[in-house]
């Protein structure tokens, strides 16, 4: 099925306020990954 | 005391210097060799190629900065690698010819106890006859050179169209094998927005042309999101971000030659094509410099360090796409026959693509290359820097730091127009970068949640507020080290 981008979705895209909550939950998300640590591949099974 | 010699100066080169330097005392030696006599910024130079911000905010000067924290800095370019030395010097060294100064076109051999290869990748434009950024209508990003003469071409274009032109914007890909296609996904959502801007987007019709198979291909394989409460394919979300801002696309298609205004393509079914344009913005391929190896005897060994970009510890037994796995990619980029050199960043040779490889009903291949930019280079870079920390000062010839692509997250911030109210941004972040079928087979070999896709306006402040973190990280501001890759 084809996704589309509503006009409510659209609206919460662009609305400073809760875009603003959004920057702050995704930069603690982006730094969780980030600094959730990478290592090797080859001995882990 | 050790020497160690960095080569290169972009993201990886300098995370790997500044690390170094922070956490080894100055009886150790570091030295960095680039040709290039400023820092840059690489991911805003979209914001440059639409003259949201000028060159000089995401570049600076770096040998005042590596004067100041005691790095050395040679503005030359790496020419031949000596990993044993001569008959001369015992010391391994690499031929530098300078670029800039009294000594310009002169050679120095630089002699190195350890090595880092940070050369990142030469934009290979001549693969694509044509292809010449600020000719024949079609520009590049990649530099900020190249992303002002962009603007500029857009700029007049702008001007033409307020003054009742209609015209044809091609964007993507210039070549059936270049990487980076997120950085022509960025730029065609901002020259988008700048033609609404400038109230000419009716008389514009924008295409995107790329050797992906499917839209949100990326070099990555696609990818399946977490996307507000349910999930999505990179592909669907691209194509909804497409279609809402009126962009129409051409996939699976190789250009191989471009003309003034022409830019002729070869598709998957063998069909070639011509596509016109009043303004293109297409990324080259990626190639390895060239660089040349010898042994002791002055005898060439290339094999040993070089398959286009450097040799590292990665499986590079050619295997069908079915047989593809994680465990293929490096962990540590240490050279397999000299443990005193590495490869992080752009600069090591990927043991495949990471994309199912695709050739044309003629036998081209049209599909993306690996790509390996940003975070990654930044995150490979540090743990090379560790583990020769590790090995200087403890004599841990074990190296303890790993990071392979296919356990290593990374996140990337698309800018889809600017503006501090009127911006947006799609905010995708992947885990693992290079897909693990076999631990997320349920899932395109990613996990749910760490791999997710979000689009408004917060991505661009996000977007903006990394660029002025990463360029305080790059002047070693106090406390830079702070700032995660």
């Amino acid at each position: 099925m084809e996704a589309k981008i509503t006009e409510s979705q659209k609206r919460k895209m662009t609305n400073p306020v809760i875009q603003f909550f959004r920057f702050i939950y995704l930069s603690l998300k982006i730094l969780f990954i980030v600094e959730g640590g990478h290592g090797g591949t080859r001995n882990r099974e | 005391m050790s020497k160690i010699v960095v080569l290169g100066a972009g993201i990886s080169g300098h995370v790997a210097a500044a690390h170094l330097r922070r956490k080894l005392s100055k009886q150790h030696q570091i030295i960095v060799v680039s040709p290039n006599s400023n820092y840059q910024w690489i991911p805003s130079n979209i914001w440059v190629g639409v003259g949201r911000m000028k060159s000089e905010s995401i570049l600076f000067p770096l040998a005042p900065l590596y004067k100041r924290k005691n790095i050395g800095f040679i503005q030359a370019k790496a020419i031949e690698f000596h990993p044993e030395g001569d008959d001369n010097t015992d010391k391994p060294y690499v031929t530098c010819e300078y670029v800039a100064g009294a000594n310009k076109g002169e050679s120095e051999k630089v002699t190195y106890d350890y090595l880092i290869n940070a050369t990142g990748p030469k934009l290979n434009f001549e693969a694509t006859e044509g292809l010449i950024p600020g000719k024949n209508k079609t520009y590049s990003v990649c530099t900020y050179t190249h992303a002002n003469h962009a603007w500029k071409g857009l700029s007049e274009l702008i001007q033409e169209m307020k003054n009742g032109k209609t015209a044809r914007i091609l964007i993507g890909t210039g070549h059936g094998q270049s990487t980076c296609q997120g950085a022509a996904f960025e730029y065609i959502l901002n020259v988008e927005q700048e033609l609404r801007k400038h109230k000419v987007r009716d008389k514009a019709e924008i295409t995107w042309i790329s050797n992906e198979y499917e839209l949100g291909d990326f070099g990555m394989d696609g990818m399946m999101l977490s996307y507000g409460k349910g999930a999505m394919k990179s592909s669907e979300m691209v194509q909804m971000v497409f279609e809402e801002r009126g962009i129409k696309w051409i996939l699976g298609s190789a250009v191989q030659k471009v003309e003034e205004g022409l830019a002729h393509y070869e598709t998957l079914e063998g069909e070639f094509k011509t596509e016109v344009f009043d303004f293109a913005m297409l990324i080259p391929s990626f190639s390895g410099h060239g660089f040349k190896s010898f042994d002791r005897n002055g005898i060439e060994n290339t094999e040993k360090l070089f398959r286009g970009f450097m040799i590292v510890d990665a499986d590079y037994t050619k295997k069908p796409y079915e047989e593809w796995s994680v465990q293929d990619w490096p962990e540590t980029y240490q050279n397999p026959s000299y443990d005193n050199i590495f490869a992080p960043g752009i600069a090591f040779a990927p043991p495949h693509a990471i994309s199912k490889p695709r050739v044309s009903k003629n036998g081209t291949p049209i599909s993306p290359a690996p790509p390996r930019t940003g975070m990654p280079s930044g995150i490979t870079a540090k743990l090379v820097a560790d583990n020769i920390i590790d090995m200087i000062k403890h004599n841990n010839k074990k190296l303890n730091h790993k990071g392979s692509l296919g356990n290593m997250g990374a996140a990337c911030i698309a800018s889809a127009g600017f503006g501090m109210m009127d911006g947006s941004g799609v905010s995708i972040t992947t885990f693992p970068i290079v897909p693990d079928y076999k631990k997320y087979p349920d899932t395109q070999g990613r996990k749910l949640g760490k791999t997710f896709g979000e689009i408004g306006l917060a991505g661009h402040w996000l977007k903006l507020a990394l660029h002025y973190a990463f360029i305080y990280k790059a002047k070693m501001k106090p406390f830079w080290w702070l700032i995660p890759e």
